[in-house]
């Protein structure tokens, strides 16, 4: 049976988890700490969570938030106004628009590829995707920076759809995020069945162990090894009480009723529950934007799924105090064509596209950016990925502008070494 | 089906095991203490019903499952003369860089890597010591023919193309894929030449059960610049895709010659000749024109159809009908022909080369269409030149593709990226093979013959490690993880006896369902509701995958092999946490490791299907003595017999349990979550 990418024939990432921990890990990490610490206390607050909401299949910015009123291209969507003086949003973020001014939204972002892998793969890891190295996604790099704060949950998570998630690339296998696949149903098979005992499950281990001794011997590296860090990881999981956290059904039906019960809805509900419970980052997928076809009529469905998700989420997070504290993404990988095409939908579009952020270090209020008057391409400050990425990374209080260097030598930033927008940054 | 945590209800696996021990107990010793014990575990269950397992796979098949092309064993003396052509090139090529072969694999190693490479699973117990026990010379020759004509091997194939050419039952709501998923498996299965199959898949023409092949183009329905982007790559394994906006940023291919390739396939009509089609690349005002044509041409069946449809949608409207019907009523107004039409470049194209909106004429990305295709039309003429035997680059692409399929790693990697900068590892074995799918006129089952028939390939695996500078040099095949398949397939068959408890749907019976000709005289709004009804009382896709968990599911889980499996399953499936596609992507299949899959095979129900009456595994058990019982369990599941200090060790296990069924319980768990139970070696 074949593999997706070569570099899949065993996990990618473990390819350099064991050059990186030579080469990176000593010197980085208490590095790193240090510029944390420096940081601290000193200026606005950086965020300590970070919740991502990625919109796969490409957002529509005409749609959402950059829509264009009176023109041709604007077709059927209608726009309202938001708490921003002269700001509008597409009809169906009718929350968020009342939120405008927790958020400080990027009207102005451009990317190079039109191809959805490439693009997100650009979204999440600053650099564009080549064969010969698997970067890690920003959440690795912020667990990595930052650390963990819960012993035992996993400090990254990833609810949805996460195939092509480039995970912990080349950073350590224990940095990459656990796959929640469905949001209702949590972190599965995480008890073991009543008849086993702990002591039991123990022995079994034990004895699973010791049968695998050749094996392991023979084949030691890097496969193994992210099998052998995940079973570790699997055993803590599964001892542990903050388990609940995973659970939705722990909360109110009306809170879950706020949220909606589309999977980004259920999703935010998840992150909030997460991060309250000591996860540093969560990354929720919300696919389906990829509308070449009756742009509208998804447009209908979807946006208010996201509007009433996200919405709920911010307003849920500063109820509870953690908006402050709490760093919350939206991010997609491109945007789609201003012109309709014949199916009523519309097509892929890199040239300009809008994404937002709100919460920990960000300014409420803002909109930095424009793109011009058909929201074909920027117009004023133009922001690239990688600026967009830095200023997440600033945002986290992250050193955004330290060289690192990858096992093959070549170096890196965290953020891809873009310039951080201040004019979003509180 | 996962239990929701925090459940305060005895989760029902507790039953099965309680049940089991006291089964185990009566099946090996009548043991009045074993069973009094047992007989207080299941007062302390609330006295429920023991699980059974879906009647369906507790027996084996009465007859064959399928037919398959046999295997010309006559040809063994030309298939190992291939292969010894194949390990002399790769002799060379180790003397050159001093490295030395692997160990070759012994015959417990052997049958298990070659079960789980054609079968797509791991051997049975009674396969595994036949083979073991057998005397004869030959009988590693006997069992790759052996297997290359079973059903497993058409299931496990059928696996491989899936992922690359997507394949699913509904990726589009208003097309039904059924058939074309059946007839790949039955082009498997009658080992179609591979160049044929896709000449076939781009030419074909009608509704999809009437032409199941159309399926292929169909799959891209709407899309018909992403259509030549994914082909090129599947089946030439270059990547245009980036060409489709603008000049390729770091290969050769500019926007012109893209859309000049496009333009044999662009005019591909989908929907019911004689209906005007929404076309990219027309003018409103050819646009306008197709569409008077086109109704003048076929006034009455337009009107009919239009009518037939705008009664849909009012029922729809009106609640009393439900949005499939309109679905159903697409699916048969979809049929794949030919259609003249020019192919315009996009309004922004921004090269000096040519205008925004020019016509293209099509032209091929290298070589000449054949001469004996130039007379076909633009379809014809593009798969002519595709899958002629003159463009190497096919040869090229199949060969690496099937290489890499047996020894882990092609010698261009990504398989689908063949480029400049990006050179084969050892060019002159890639060229060798592609001679060798042209001498065997592209018959991929015998180049798979040839393959496995080499001394490399019967050979420990290798560490590979893809980041290294220096190329691999295939000492052995490269290590790697079981596929969700593979994994999937090989619990099965310890749990099931009958792994083919059912099949996907033939295109025969789907298309008795499915078709009705909206265009003939007399077919009212009334026939077209009936027939949907029955359609969908079989075919709607909650009530099929509902009907397949009643009959053969347990616990949630449907059990049958992958192949068999309506796609894509959903995120939380075992299949799909073992890396298995949603098939919205090419090669979408990953075997990347993840905290769920190790908590699905600690915790998940389907390990613990494999404890119950009636699986296999655990009769495998019952039938042996018990002091065999620690062989019995390698044997079954790491297909091999323990060395003797695991021997002991395990004896030792099981006899300091709380009893010895559990004991033995232990075991299995603990086989099966070990590493080399997930990896191939």
């Amino acid at each position: 049976m074949t593999h997706h990418h070569w570099l899949d024939t065993f996990s990618r990432r473990e390819a350099f988890g064991h050059v990186a921990r030579a080469t990176l890990g000593v010197g980085l990490l208490p590095a790193v700490s240090r510029q944390l610490e420096a940081a601290e206390g000193s200026g606005p607050k950086r965020a300590k969570n970070i919740i991502y909401l990625m919109m796969q299949g490409a957002m529509s910015h005409l749609d959402t938030f950059d829509p264009k009123p009176g023109r041709e291209e604007q077709g059927e969507t209608k726009t309202i106004q938001t708490k921003t003086p002269g700001i509008v949003f597409g009809q169906s973020l009718e929350k968020l628009a009342s939120l405008s001014d927790r958020l400080a939204v990027v009207r102005s972002l451009s990317t190079e590829t039109g191809a959805h892998e490439q693009g997100q793969y650009l979204m999440r890891t600053s650099y564009p995707m080549i064969n010969s190295i698997r970067h890690p996604a920003f959440g690795s790099w912020a667990v990595h920076a930052m650390g963990k704060i819960s012993k035992d949950l996993p400090s990254y998570v990833l609810v949805g759809n996460g195939n092509d998630h480039p995970g912990a690339g080349f950073l350590d296998p224990s940095l990459t995020p656990v796959p929640v696949a469905d949001p209702m149903k949590g972190l599965e098979n995480t008890k073991r069945p009543g008849y086993l005992s702990e002591e039991n499950f123990d022995r079994r281990l034990a004895l699973a162990d010791r049968i695998d001794r050749d094996f392991k011997q023979r084949y030691a590296g890097r496969q193994l090894d992210a099998y052998n860090q995940l079973y570790k990881d699997a055993v803590r999981l599964m001892g542990s009480v903050d388990l609940k956290a995973f659970d939705i059904a722990q909360e109110k039906p009306a809170v879950r009723e706020r949220y909606g019960d589309s999977k980004v809805g259920l999703g935010c509900l998840l992150a909030r529950r997460l991060v309250e419970s000591g996860v540093r980052c969560v990354e929720v997928e919300f696919g389906g934007w990829d509308m070449h076809r009756d742009v509208f009529e998804e447009m209908d469905e979807k946006g208010p799924q996201l509007d009433r998700a996200m919405g709920t989420l911010l307003e849920d997070l500063e109820q509870r105090g953690l908006l402050a504290s709490t760093l919350v993404v939206l991010a997609t990988e491109f945007g789609r064509t201003p012109r309709i095409n014949e199916n009523a939908g519309r097509d892929h579009h890199p040239g300009v596209f809008s994404c937002v952020l709100a919460g920990a270090g960000v300014q409420g209020g803002v909109v930095y950016g424009q793109s011009d008057e058909q929201g074909f391409r920027p117009e004023k400050d133009a922001v690239s990925v990688t600026d967009f990425n830095t200023t997440i990374a600033a945002a986290c209080g992250l050193p955004y502008e330290k060289e690192f260097h990858a096992p093959n030598g070549r170096p890196f930033k965290i953020g891809g070494g873009g310039k951080p927008i201040t004019g979003v940054l509180a | 089906m996962a239990m929701p945590l925090m459940k305060t209800a005895m989760p029902r696996t507790v039953t099965c095991l309680l049940v089991l021990s006291s089964l185990l107990a009566v099946g090996a010793k009548p043991n009045a203490t074993g069973s009094a014990k047992a007989a207080r575990a299941a007062k302390r269950a609330g006295q429920q019903q023991p699980i059974k397992l879906p009647a369906a796979v507790l027996e084996e098949p009465s007859g064959p499952v399928m037919a398959v092309a046999p295997i010309d064993r006559g040809r063994r003396t030309q298939v190992e003369k291939a292969a010894e052509g194949i390990d002399s090139l790769l002799a060379k090529q180790w003397e050159k860089h001093q490295v030395s072969a692997s160990t070759p694999l012994n015959d417990a190693q052997f049958v298990r890597r070659i079960y789980l490479e054609i079968a797509g699973r791991i051997p049975t117990f009674d396969e595994t010591v036949r083979f073991l026990d057998s005397k004869s010379g030959t009988k590693r020759a006997d069992l790759i023919d052996d297997l290359l004509e079973s059903p497993d091997y058409v299931s496990h194939t059928y696996n491989f193309w899936a992922d690359i050419l997507r394949l699913a039952e509904r990726p589009q709501k208003d097309v039904f894929f059924e058939p074309y998923l059946d007839w790949v498996k039955r082009s498997i299965a009658a080992n179609r030449p591979f160049d044929e199959w896709v000449h076939e898949m781009l030419t074909a023409d009608g509704k999809i059960w009437e032409n199941p092949a159309t399926g292929y183009q169909l799959r891209d329905k709407g899309m018909p610049l992403p259509y030549v982007d994914n082909t090129v790559r599947v089946f030439l394994g270059t990547q245009i895709g980036c060409a489709q906006c603008h000049d390729h940023p770091f290969d050769s291919w500019t926007q012109h010659q893209f859309y000049e390739l496009a333009a044999f396939t662009s005019g591909t009509r989908m929907r019911l000749g004689g209906l005007p089609a929404k076309k990219s690349g027309m003018t409103r005002e050819e646009m306008k024109q197709a569409s008077k044509d086109a109704r003048e041409k076929n006034a009455e069946a337009f009107r009919q159809i239009k009518e037939i449809s705008q009664q849909a949608q009012e029922q729809i409207r009106a609640k009393k009908a439900d949005n499939g019907l309109r679905l159903f009523i697409n699916a048969n107004l979809t049929s794949v022909s030919s259609q003249t039409g020019k192919l315009l470049l996009p309004h922004d194209y921004q090269y000096d080369d040519d205008k925004p909106l020019a016509a293209v004429s099509p032209k091929v990305l290298w070589g000449e269409v054949p001469t004996d295709a130039k007379s076909e039309d633009n379809r014809g003429q593009f798969a002519a030149w595709l899958t002629s035997r003159d463009n190497r680059q096919f040869a090229r692409t199949i060969a690496n593709r099937m290489w890499r399929k047996v020894m882990g790693v092609g010698f261009v990697e990504p398989v689908d990226d063949f480029r400049e900068d990006n050179p084969a590892s050892n060019p002159e074995l890639l060229e060798h093979l592609a001679d060798l799918v042209l001498a065997l006129d592209f018959d991929l089952r015998e180049f798979v013959r040839v393959l496995v028939s080499t001394s490399t390939y019967q050979r420990r695996a290798v560490l590979h490690d893809p980041t290294s500078p220096s190329p691999f040099h295939f000492t052995g095949p490269a290590l790697r993880r079981l596929t969700a398949e593979q994994l999937w397939d090989s619990i099965i068959v310890l749990i099931a006896h009958n792994e083919w408890p059912f099949q996907r749907p033939t295109a025969e019976a789907f298309e008795k369902l499915a078709d009705i000709d909206l265009t003939a005289a007399g077919t009212t709004y009334a026939k077209v509701e009936k027939a949907y009804e029955t359609f969908s009382d079989t075919y709607n896709v909650n009530r099929y995958r509902a009907r397949l968990q009643k009959q053969y599911g347990f616990q949630g889980q449907v059990l049958a092999r992958a192949s068999e499996l309506p796609t894509p399953l959903p995120l939380g499936h075992f299949l799909r946490q073992f890396g298995q596609s949603d098939r919205e992507s090419i090669e979408g299949g990953r075997t990347v490791a993840t905290v769920p899959q190790i908590l699905s095979m600690f915790n998940g129900t389907i390990t613990h299907s494999m404890l119950v009456p009636g699986s296999v595994i655990h009769d495998e058990v019952m039938s042996h003595e018990p002091k065999a019982a620690v062989d019995v369990i390698f044997v079954a599941i790491l297909s091999h017999r323990p060395s003797p200090e695991d021997r002991s060790f395990a004896i030792a296990e099981i006899r300091s349990a709380d009893t010895p069924q559990a004991g033995v319980g232990n075991l299995i768990w603990a086989l099966l979550n070990t590493r080399e139970f997930i990896f191939i070696q």
